[in-house]
């Protein structure tokens, strides 16, 4: 009886407890979710007071009318490719370099980290500032012809440039990951690889990155998340231009919404883009996770 | 029992502080205007007028409220969540339709009196034929600013005709100036060099404006059948690449107003009234000319628009009309009202009154509407929905990725396909 009470106490302020974070998370994200499943069904402008019920056939449009959702598919997968490859490569790089015992280290790790604690906004202006002013200075300075590129300018090297501002900002915030990662290997085992004839390079690839297989399956997860779900330094940058070049997912959605006011149509693309994402994260965990060692 | 009780207490004050943000504010009362509208560059003259209205109905508050950045966003949460403005704005034109269900028919208000046909007109509804939807800010001219020293320095006069215009670029180009800036990278240039073309366009296939874009909108007309659209604008376009910027998809208002201001460039392309205290900012000796775009071998066709492409809206079914249709009402037929458009706010006045402007664009803009008449306003007969993804489909052509056919077969279909279907 007295067991019981206890068990029910212990239920009750549980629910107590989580309760105010259950209604903020549902008001603002699940009733918002399956309000965004209704009026996918709906043909609505975002404005008139009554949606239009139209079934499925908000889905039928977004695959046969135009190529606008396919084309930003497609862009969103490359970016999240090259985001991946670059962020993390670059990232374990710098992080092994600054793992080392130098004057500068501590430094150079602030210095990495700041571009990741501004704005993605603000990050995006300063970087068009030096597109399009800083290259051209740089153009009279040096007179190479790679600053005479149009970077924002040129629908090709548009989404380059898009990849490296991307890259730029978020390599900090990796590269912390990836030294929590490094200096949690366990130093008795890298002797050991020494003391059996283990080159450097041997070390680095069969010890330490066999052992920071939680990091990598972290880090890739989070950058994979991240480059999906890219919006905001696209907007400042570029603004889905020059002429529709680099419409990310999310831009392409809140594009149809907001400014072509096709409410239902954008809701439908949003859950289609919510499946996506699930599958593929879904995916790619399972893969990372299932590659990784323990000690 | 003590700490449960808190327990209970903590977490409930917590739940309850989620919810007080919510749907408190409803409560309006009837001498309360809530005014929410985009056009943030007229903050300081509207408070003024606001001010200005206190001592007229001292019982009536006005809460002014606005914002440039993704204003038809937020009014639209707003409009949903029931908490709509008393008075906010759209564009006019099209976008009259758009927002009618929830907009006031001011036409039989003493407001109707004192305004403009011209910007009257851009204020009535398409669909149904008649009223008078919204009321504006300003109104507006468009066309090509100009620096008059540059022009007076070559002896040359300002081009009337394309001919006239080719000819202008390549005695500027040699002179050591750049003849245009572009303004290519934002897409609303577009639609405003566009809409001077398709006027003359309408003017030659004997039609206006409204029907040539409603042929549009239907997927009847086709841009090859006009030559002003087809071979002029697009041989325009040309024109500004071959010399403009050398990176005409990165140049932005900012960097246009940056080469006007120093002197650099010789012609603004896809801009008007707007940015003439700007460029004197960075330049207050600027010698700044107004005219219109030189569309056809007629110069008479070679008009600058005036109009309005903004429009204040007033909530119909609001607790507060009465008093909000007194103030607007105020605002354009009381004198104080009539005078603040050249006095405070400095625009071209929406209202009929003899006032004279102190801005050059405006002085040249009425004179040349007096002498040669001016091009209707053909921005406002299409929404920006439909203007931004011509915006795109210019910068790809601008770009090289598409040609102009290429080009001119997607601007058939994308306008047909975006505005057609509403």
């Amino acid at each position: 009886m007295l067991k019981s009470k206890r068990k029910r106490k212990e239920m009750f302020d549980t629910v107590l407890y989580t309760l105010p974070a259950i209604i903020l998370v549902t008001v603002m994200m699940y009733i918002p979710f399956v309000m965004s499943g209704y009026y996918s069904l709906t043909k609505w402008n975002g404005i008139a007071k009554d949606a239009e019920f139209i079934g499925l056939e908000n889905f039928v449009t977004i695959f046969s009318k135009s190529k606008d959702f396919t084309n930003a598919l497609l862009f969103t997968g490359k970016y999240t490719l090259l985001f991946i490859i670059f962020s993390n490569v670059l990232a374990l790089f710098l992080a092994v370099c600054l793992t080392k015992k130098f004057k500068m280290a501590n430094v150079l790790r602030g210095v990495f980290f700041i571009p990741y604690i501004m704005s993605m906004t603000i990050v995006g202006f300063i970087w068009k500032f030096i597109f399009t002013q800083g290259f051209a200075k740089l153009a009279d300075m040096t007179g190479w012809a790679v600053w005479d590129f149009s970077w924002l300018g040129d629908p090709n090297l548009a989404f380059y440039s898009v990849v490296l501002v991307g890259v730029w900002q978020s390599l900090g915030f990796y590269i912390v990951l990836y030294i929590a990662g490094l200096q949690a290997v366990p130093s008795d085992v890298l002797e050991a690889a020494t003391v059996d004839g283990a080159t450097s390079r041997q070390r680095f690839f069969k010890v330490t990155l066999p052992l920071l297989g939680p990091s990598i399956t972290t880090c890739i997860f989070m950058s994979l998340t991240n480059g999906l779900k890219v919006f905001d330094i696209i907007l400042a940058l570029t603004k889905g231009g020059p002429g529709g070049s680099t419409y990310s997912v999310t831009l392409q959605i809140y594009k149809e919404a907001f400014q072509n006011n096709n409410y239902g149509l954008g809701s439908a693309e949003s859950i289609i883009y919510f499946l996506v994402v699930l599958i593929v994260t879904q995916v790619v965990l399972k893969f990372f996770s299932s590659r990784e060692v323990e000690l | 029992m003590k700490k449960k009780l808190l327990s209970v207490l903590l977490s409930t004050a917590m739940a309850a502080s989620a919810f007080a943000g919510l749907g408190v504010t409803a409560a309006a009362e009837e001498n309360e205007i809530y005014m929410f509208i985009s056009s943030p560059e007229y903050a300081d003259a509207i408070n003024e007028l606001i001010d200005a209205y206190k001592e007229v109905a001292p019982d009536v508050t006005i809460n002014y409220e606005t914002t440039q950045n993704d204003y038809p966003t937020l009014l639209k949460a707003k409009l949903n969540s029931g908490e709509v403005p008393d008075i906010f704005s759209s564009t006019s034109g099209k976008e009259i339709d758009v927002y009618r269900e929830w907009s006031a028919d001011l036409s039989d208000q003493p407001l109707a009196e004192t305004m403009l046909p011209s910007v009257a007109s851009s204020m009535q509804s398409t669909e149904e034929g008649s009223g008078i939807y919204g009321l504006a800010i300003k109104g507006n001219y468009f066309g090509i600013v100009y620096n008059k020293g540059i022009f007076e320095e070559l002896g040359l006069e300002f081009p009337q005709t394309v001919e006239e215009l080719t000819a202008a670029c390549e005695k500027i180009s040699e002179a050591g100036y750049k003849p245009f800036t572009s303004g290519f990278s934002e897409w609303w240039v577009f639609k405003h060099v566009w809409q001077h073309y398709l006027a003359a366009a309408a003017t030659n296939a004997d039609t206006t404006v409204a029907e040539l874009v409603a042929k549009f909108e239907s997927g009847e007309a086709k841009v090859a059948d006009y030559p002003e659209l087809y071979t002029n604008f697009f041989d325009f376009i040309d024109l500004v690449v071959k010399y403009g910027d050398d990176k005409p998809l990165e140049t932005a208002l900012e960097n246009e107003l940056a080469a006007f201001g120093s002197g650099e460039a010789a012609m603004v392309c896809g801009q008007g009234a707007w940015i003439e205290a700007d460029a004197l900012a960075i330049d207050p000796e600027l010698q700044i000319g107004f005219n219109g775009y030189p569309v056809t071998d007629d110069p008479a066709q070679c008009q600058v628009i005036s109009g309005s492409d903004q429009a204040l809206r007033v909530y119909k079914d609001s607790e507060s009309l009465q008093a909000t249709l007194d103030f607007v009402n105020w605002w354009y037929t009381s004198e104080y009202g009539m005078d603040w458009f050249n006095n405070v706010a400095g625009v071209v006045p929406p209202v009929k009154t003899d006032a004279e402007s102190e801005f050059e664009v405006i002085k040249q803009g009425s004179a040349l509407e007096a002498e040669k008449g001016a091009a209707p306003l053909g921005v406002c007969y299409s929404t920006d929905s439909w203007h931004q993804v011509f915006g795109e489909l210019m910068q790809a052509y601008v770009a090289g990725t598409a040609d102009k056919d290429a080009t001119c077969a997607a601007i058939e279909e994308q306008w047909a396909a975006i505005e057609g279907a509403q």
